[in-house]
């Protein structure tokens, strides 16, 4: 950890001795010197036979040091409002307007000009790390490409700097590391590589799209604090673009909040999350769900009521609270992928214990990878489990055949991540919600139609809406249908896999409404998997947590949230930033020392 | 490593690795936020723009959505298709050709209108010469059809006759070799890509051995078993006479028995990607059985690479059907093809040039349409490749933008 | 490595057994030896079938006899065609070598060409550059090839040797190869109206001027290249290799692309004067190559500078240029004495044959033989399989657009060039690692009917004529060769996935 600190200085000679092939706008900038103004941008794309405007008149000004957060739900236009000051638009789109970057026109630049204006002056950081790296290139190439197309740097030279680089955004081993392919790192080190190419040129914007929303929630914190820190050693202004409240609490000093292409609100972090003044800024706050909100010191218990795993011991299966016959019960379960072709099985689960009673909403809560959507599906019996026992309302799946299962399907339902992939875009979405109806109590024509219209009714979706097909349907009410059809059958288990992850965050508050009333209404017991906590936490009693293939810790949702046991637990809790600036920063401290810890344990 | 994305998929082996290698543009799927109060009646309206400019984060597909209210996946495809310029040009050709020889030669048993409807041997007129005149090619000032408008050969036999034979000849084969490789190689790749395992193993395997061999080696062999047919079966003459007359429709299915392996290959892998998406596992748990979820679920889904891939096997056939006829493995006397008529005259090029060309414009026309054909199904089907303008409508766009922005400045101006 | 290789080399033989196996009992009911017997009104017919059964094991089961076979063909025993009693291994002493050069020039050649055109339809898509290439495409995918080659025949051999039998200028030709060329040019290089119509106008000039030179100087009928072809040519192709791969920026690759060109250009003259007293051979003009590229390389690095590997690469691409200008140089020479040979007499485009009988002729002079008899077939086999090539490096390259990395790529600051060819390219050539094989067998397919109707003594013919003749151990041994051939086709591009992905390499 103190390595980046070590040379910095003769690190620093090597790159200003090279030549600067691309034109330096403007000379040197100070922090608190204005470097971008934005006026009257606007952005249209040509479709079908028109323009649609994407962005209208967006005006701004950004000082160096400064974080400027766009924030906005899809399609409001705000990744393409900064798209455009490099010429990035698709060749469907035009920007018209002016952006002044210390002194340069970039709206209506050559591309000549553009050229050397990006990854020198202006230098972005996209979202997917996964695609955003050229998978035949290796991660210390593709910043040493960087370098040398704006200076005249001999390879040697250039690999020392990437090489520094490197290091300072905390990549492990960055000689190994510089010859390794971008499949060979993690998502959390491609992004790291992402923002070292960027800041490769010393630029004086930096645009950084969604950095952080592919990546789980204790990555994205490694990264935020990374950027955080970088904010203070580099002068140069960031414009921040997401979705995402907390993330905008961590790191912005101003907002811009943009829908359908216009900037409804304008102003400080502060103002902005304490003093909203447009409808659709407080409707979006109101929105976010906000972990461990409502939490008076009183309602706590006096002891935490958790079980967590310890070294050896599995998280042990937690006393029945009533004597009815549990909807769900997990005891000592493996699930396995077995071996395929020249790849090894892979345990995804293993030695799970874990109860749902009748009428109760268990989340459960872990990162990409933890196999958390693996007990929901071995839940439903789409994955076979390989040890331990796994029964449903008293009926014992495990090692079941396809016919023995079939009464056991009427008794559960799922509701998928992917609102666009979980329906048939081949069948009208009246058929996918009356296919169980169908398959399993025989019905048709009018009395299906009937159910299929009470299904319809009950999570507010107008009749008429049986005989569209899903693509012709929002992502919010594609989930509403998925929902109507895992309850068709009124099961009494279902198993929720983020259900809402795909979707923006006043959508999620809507569907997350219509679950907590639905839930109450029929009564079922319920699975609720997320990586999201602050989702989790609204609708669940209890929270199991889930870290590679393992449940860590099990307890009520308030002694989860609150008083978490197991480090793991504490980890992630740390990591999840709140939509409140002056909150955030508490937990900010908190977080920084939690991820410094486990660098000194590793 | 912790934090690697590790979601484990069924790998299937080798011949996946491309798709592997170039992934899909990430599955996004993003609300639309048109209405905030999206529930209840306020959301019967779908939205007018959908606009969903990160959803490849290009922008593409800005504004989709207007045009496709209240249709069902065919009726879009149908609607793109329509506007194909080009398969529009390939549909009409071909149902041109068909048409026109349906009339001049009859269809199987029904005579057709031309005045020669059985093709024997007469005197050659004007040395063969084709009578058809066009004015302003080769110096005709007049139209006429005259009684051979494609010339005689050198048995004095109408030509034109023999070519609208030959074209039923090719269009038959077309179809039912097309019918005979699309259920072979739909059912081989939905059984792999369903079951996966052993049976995907041994069903590429078997795949791999049919494609080792040239199409038209494997054909030639069975062009020759074809003929050999009344051979084996020790038939007697009748029998011989019956399948030699009916040697278009036997070829075309032993043909067709070759040219599966591409259509089972995409299939399987379509069925790979459909297996992963969520509504297969849905219907899954509605209790649905693994032949409703083949049926109603995944191959209504693959159809677009079916029907495309469907169409391009019909437009080899013709020119396989021809190439095979051509070295004298495909249809033999007494049926007519365009490529037996071409080898059994291509020693006549420098006397009777029309006997070359007149069968050769017909395969090329009937094969170029077909191709026609699946180029625009795939435009149709492929969700990928619509609305984006040629360069020419992007041009004009531009223009029409400084217009407006021109006009707009000048109201402001005074 | 070893054992990945080891495992597809085991499945490849496992294949071609059971190929083998399923196609000898197809074979034994497609072909009817006894089918000239069994109409024969001999009195003996019943002594000579059985003759005929004793002669080729009839009386044996076919599985059995298949076994047989296969032991004898292990052995490198690989049977006899009955019908004239020769042994198959005599049959196709040269056939081989006869087909193999006539599939791997076309394949070679259309990959080059077809990637090419592909990837610039891609760049210039929706514009009517693109729309044509397509149109073209499809056109020939839809032409028959037996037909083709016909037409190749008549017009295009007989016209050029007409033509070079009384040569006049046929101006309507002319003009409208300028047209096309002038077209061809503006749709590729795209831009905007300015430049297009600077594209215009130059390319119609240039082609124009070149056509009518070579015409009216009579260049075509005796055509040379002389050591100022060679040296212009060179220089003009080093600029065009750097400005591709390295950018005209880059002086040191400039400079050794120019120098390799130069010196090349001048080692024409010891050249000539080694070819006039040595016999030459091929393993000659192998070394010969190697050691140019040896000494492009060796110019690469001592330039080099810090990139060396790119100002290498450029010098050697340009030593392989400017060697096989050379080699070309010299076998033109020949042109004249080939020409008025008493078995060419003035018509040099063959349609028969790959050589022509009887030629008393010196190494050159083959090798010039050689080219005029290749290049009627190669061009049909090219037109079937260009198209196949257009079209799926159009698809790859525009898949690959679309990509995140490419975005990336242009943020960066990357010019177009690189972006293209370094991070476009590299990606959609690797699709053609499992195209080309399967290309490599239709081709294999295509050379059955080429060989046919330019009557090439080559292996496709053999097996018509074989299965026609009903002789069963010529047609297998072509159908165990044909699927060897496949399996080293799939190995080899097996290997260059391996190599050109790295995400393979680790899993293999």
């Amino acid at each position: 950890m103190s390595q980046p600190q070590q040379h910095p200085e003769k690190a620093r000679s090597v790159f200003t001795d090279a030549i600067k092939l691309s034109r330096d706008t403007g000379g040197p900038v100070a922090k608190g010197d204005t470097i971008l103004k934005v006026q009257d941008l606007t952005v249209r794309f040509w479709v079908g036979q028109e323009w649609f405007t994407a962005v209208e008149n967006m005006s701004y000004e950004l000082k160096a040091g400064e974080v400027l957060a766009i924030v906005g739900e899809s399609g409001s236009g705000k990744t393409q409002s900064s798209m455009s000051l490099l010429g990035l638009l698709p060749p469907t789109g035009r920007a018209t307007g002016s952006a002044d970057l210390k002194g340069t026109e970039l709206v209506g630049m050559s591309i000549q000009e553009l050229r050397e204006v990006r990854g020198n002056e202006i230098s972005v950081i996209f979202q997917e790390p996964m695609t955003a790296l050229n998978p035949v290139y290796t991660v210390g190439f593709q910043i040493v490409e960087t370098l040398r197309t704006h200076y005249l740097m001999n390879p040697a030279a250039a690999k020392a700097r990437a090489i520094e680089l490197m290091r300072m955004v905390e990549i492990p081993e960055p000689e190994d590391s510089f010859n390794k392919f971008p499949h060979q790192l993690s998502g959390g080190q491609r992004q790291r590589i992402m923002i070292a190419q960027a800041l490769a040129c010393e630029p004086k914007l930096l645009i950084a799209d969604e950095p952080t929303t592919a990546l789980d929630v204790t990555v994205q914190a490694e990264i935020l604090k990374l950027m955080r820190e970088l904010r203070e050693r580099v002068s140069a202004g960031i414009i921040l673009i997401t979705h995402d409240m907390g993330v905008v609490a961590d790191m912005a000093d101003r907002i811009i909040v943009m829908k359908d292409g216009k900037v409804v609100e304008h102003g400080s972090s502060h103002d902005i999350f304490k003093n909203p003044r447009h409808p659709y800024t407080q409707q979006l706050l109101a929105s976010v769900p906000h972990l461990a909100e409502h939490v008076d010191d009183d309602d706590l218990a006096d002891r935490p009521n958790t079980v967590i795993e310890t070294e050896g011991n599995p998280v042990p299966l937690s006393a029945a609270r009533t004597n009815t016959e549990p909807a769900l019960l997990m005891e000592d379960v493996a699930i396995v992928y077995p071996k395929q072709g020249r790849r090894p099985e892979f345990r995804a689960a293993e030695h799970i214990n874990l109860r749902v009673d009748q009428g109760e909403v268990v989340g459960l809560v872990g990162e990409s990878g933890s196999g958390k959507t693996t007990l929901g599906r071995a839940a439903v019996a789409l994955l076979p489990v390989r040890e331990g026992k796994l029964t449903v309302g008293g009926f014992d799946i495990t090692n079941k055949s396809v016919k023995e299962l079939k009464p056991f399907r009427k008794t559960v339902g799922i509701v998928f991540q992917d609102p666009g992939s979980s329906l048939n875009p081949r069948l009208p979405v009246g058929e996918s919600i009356g296919e169980p109806l169908f398959l399993h109590e025989g019905l048709k024509g009018a009395a299906l139609s009937k159910k299929v219209e009470d299904l319809l009714d009950s999570v507010h979706l107008p009749r008429a809406m049986r005989n569209r097909y899903p693509h012709e349907l929002s992502g919010g009410q594609r989930q509403r249908i998925g929902i109507a059809r895992a309850l068709a059958l009124n099961p009494k288990l279902l198993i929720a896999d983020e259900p809402t992850s795909a979707l923006d965050v006043s959508v999620q508050a809507r569907v997350l409404k219509l679950f907590k009333e639905l839930q109450e209404q029929y009564g079922f017991a319920c699975l609720f998997i997320s990586h999201d906590l602050a989702v989790v936490e609204q609708v669940s009693s209890r929270i199991a947590v889930m870290h590679r293939g393992h449940l860590v810790e099990v307890g009520d949702t308030l002694d989860i949230v609150t008083r978490p046991q197991h480090p793991y637990t504490q980890r992630l809790l740390s990591a999840v930033p709140v939509p409140d600036p002056d909150e955030q920063r508490k937990r900010r401290e908190l977080r920084d020392a939690i991820i410094e810890r486990e660098h000194l344990v590793s | 490593m912790s934090n690697d994305n590790y979601t484990p998929k069924y790998s299937s082996d080798d011949p996946d690795r491309i798709e592997e290698a170039l992934p899909d543009a990430p599955p996004h799927d993003t609300e639309i936020p048109v209405d905030t109060n999206d529930s209840g009646a306020a959301a019967v309206e779908v939205p007018e723009t959908v606009a969903d400019d990160e959803a490849y984060g290009r922008g593409e597909g800005v504004g989709e959505g207007q045009d496709v209210k209240g249709l069902s996946q065919g009726q879009i495809v149908w609607s793109r298709f329509v506007r194909h310029r080009g398969a529009m040009f390939g549909l009409i050709t071909i149902a041109a050709v068909f048409v026109f020889s349906a009339i001049s030669m009859g269809i199987g048993p029904i005579d057709g209108l031309w005045r020669v409807q059985t093709i024997s041997s007469g005197d050659v007129i004007n040395g063969g010469r084709p009578s058809l005149s066009i004015p302003g090619i080769g110096g005709a000032t007049e139209f006429a059809i005259g009684a051979n408008p494609f010339g005689q050969d050198s048995l004095g036999r109408d030509y034109f006759a023999q070519v609208m034979t030959g074209v039923q000849t090719s269009l038959l084969v077309a179809v039912v070799l097309g019918a005979v490789a699309i259920t072979l190689g739909v059912t081989v790749g939905s059984l792999a890509g369903f079951y996966r395992g052993k049976v995907d193993m041994a069903l590429m395997r078997f795949t791999d051995l049919v494609i080792t061999l040239p199409v038209i080696v494997l054909g030639a062999v069975l062009g020759a078993l074809v003929s050999k047919i009344p051979l084996r079966l020790n038939a007697g003459p009748e029998l011989t006479q019956s399948i030699r007359e009916n040697m278009p429709v036997i070829l075309a299915v032993a043909l067709g028995c070759i040219l599966w392996t591409g259509l089972a290959r995409l299939v399987r892998s379509e069925f790979l990607t459909l297996r992963e998406r969520e509504f297969v596992d849905s219907a899954r748990v509605a209790g649905a059985s693994d032949w409703r979820i083949i049926t109603k679920h995944m191959l209504p889904n693959a159809v677009g690479v079916i029907v495309v891939n469907g169409t391009l096997l019909m437009s080899a056939a013709v020119t396989l059907e021809a190439a095979l006829s051509f070295v004298g493995f495909g249809i033999t006397e007494p049926t007519i093809s365009l490529g037996r008529l071409i080898s059994e005259n291509q020693g006549a090029f420098s006397t009777r040039p029309w006997l070359f060309w007149w069968p050769g414009v017909f395969i090329i026309l009937i094969a170029l349409s077909i191709n026609f054909i699946g180029d625009g199904l795939r435009d149709a089907f492929d969700p990928r490749t619509k609305k984006i303008p040629s360069a020419r409508a992007m041009a004009k766009a531009e223009k029409q933008l400084a217009a407006s922005r021109a006009a707009q400045s000048q109201e402001v101006a005074p | 490595m070893a054992r990945f290789i080891a495992r597809r080399l085991g499945l490849a033989l496992g294949t071609l057994f059971i190929l083998s196996f399923l196609m000898y009992g197809l074979l034994e009911f497609a072909l009817d030896p006894l089918q000239d017997l069994r109409e024969n009104p001999a009195p003996n017919r019943a002594e000579l079938i059985a003759n005929r059964v004793r002669l080729l094991n009839l009386d044996v089961p076919w599985y059995q006899r298949y076994f047989l076979w296969l032991g004898h063909f292990v052995q490198g025993d690989f049977g006899i065609a009955w019908r004239t009693m020769q042994p198959v291994s005599q049959l196709i002493r040269g056939a081989i070598a006869t087909s193999v050069q006539l599939v791997l020039a076309a394949t070679i050649i259309s990959i080059l060409l077809g990637v090419t055109i592909g990837l610039v339809s891609a760049l210039r898509q929706y514009t009517t550059f693109d729309y044509v290439i397509t149109f073209v495409s499809f056109l020939l995918y839809s032409l028959p090839i037996f037909w083709v080659a016909v037409l190749l025949k008549q017009f295009l051999a007989i016209g050029a040797n007409d033509y070079l039998q009384n040569p006049t200028i046929n101006w309507p030709l002319v003009v409208t190869l300028s047209l096309i060329s002038a077209l061809f040019w503006t749709g590729a290089l795209g831009g905007r109206r300015d430049k297009k119509i600077k594209v215009f106008l130059g390319a119609l000039i240039v082609t124009f001027a070149v056509l009518v030179l070579t015409l009216a100087t009579g260049w075509v009928e005796n055509p040379t290249i002389g050591v100022v072809g060679v040296g212009v040519l060179s220089i003009a192709f080093a600029f065009g290799v750097t400005a591709i791969f390295a950018g005209l920026n880059n002086k040191r690759a400039l400079y050794s692309a120019l120098t390799t060109a130069l010196l090349g250009t001048i080692i024409w003259w010891p050249l000539q004067w080694l070819w006039a007293y040595w016999e030459m051979s091929w393993p000659w003009m192998f070394g010969l190559l190697a050691v140019s590229l040896a000494v492009a390389a060796l110019i690469g690095l001592l330039f080099g500078g810090p990139d060396r590997q790119i100002s290498i690469r450029g010098a050697m691409i340009v030593a392989l240029f400017t060697g096989v200008l050379i080699f070309a140089d010299r076998v033109l020479q020949t042109w004249v004495p080939y020409n008025n040979a008493p078995q060419i007499r003035g018509r040099p485009l063959a349609t028969i044959g790959a050589a022509t009988p009887g030629l008393s002729a010196d190494f050159w002079m083959r090798q010039l033989d050689m080219a005029t008899h290749l290049m009627l077939p190669t061009l049909a086999l090219v037109m079937i399989s260009f198209a196949t090539y257009v079209r799926y490096q159009r698809g790859a390259m525009l898949e690959v657009l679309n990509q995140d990395y490419i975005r990336t790529a242009r943020s960066k600051g990357l010019s177009e060039r690189v972006v293209i060819v370094r991070h476009a390219l590299r990606n959609a050539l690797m699709p053609l690692a499992s195209i080309v094989p399967v290309d490599f067998i239709t081709l294999i397919g295509g050379a059955v009917i080429t060989e046919t109707i330019f009557g090439w003594a080559g292996m496709g013919r053999m097996f018509l004529t074989s299965l026609g003749g009903q002789e069963v151990d010529p047609v297998m041994f072509y159908i165990m060769l044909t699927g060897g051939l496949a399996m080293i086709a799939n190995l080899v591009a097996d290997f260059l996935y391996a190599v050109i992905d790295p995400r393979i390499r680790v899993n293999a």
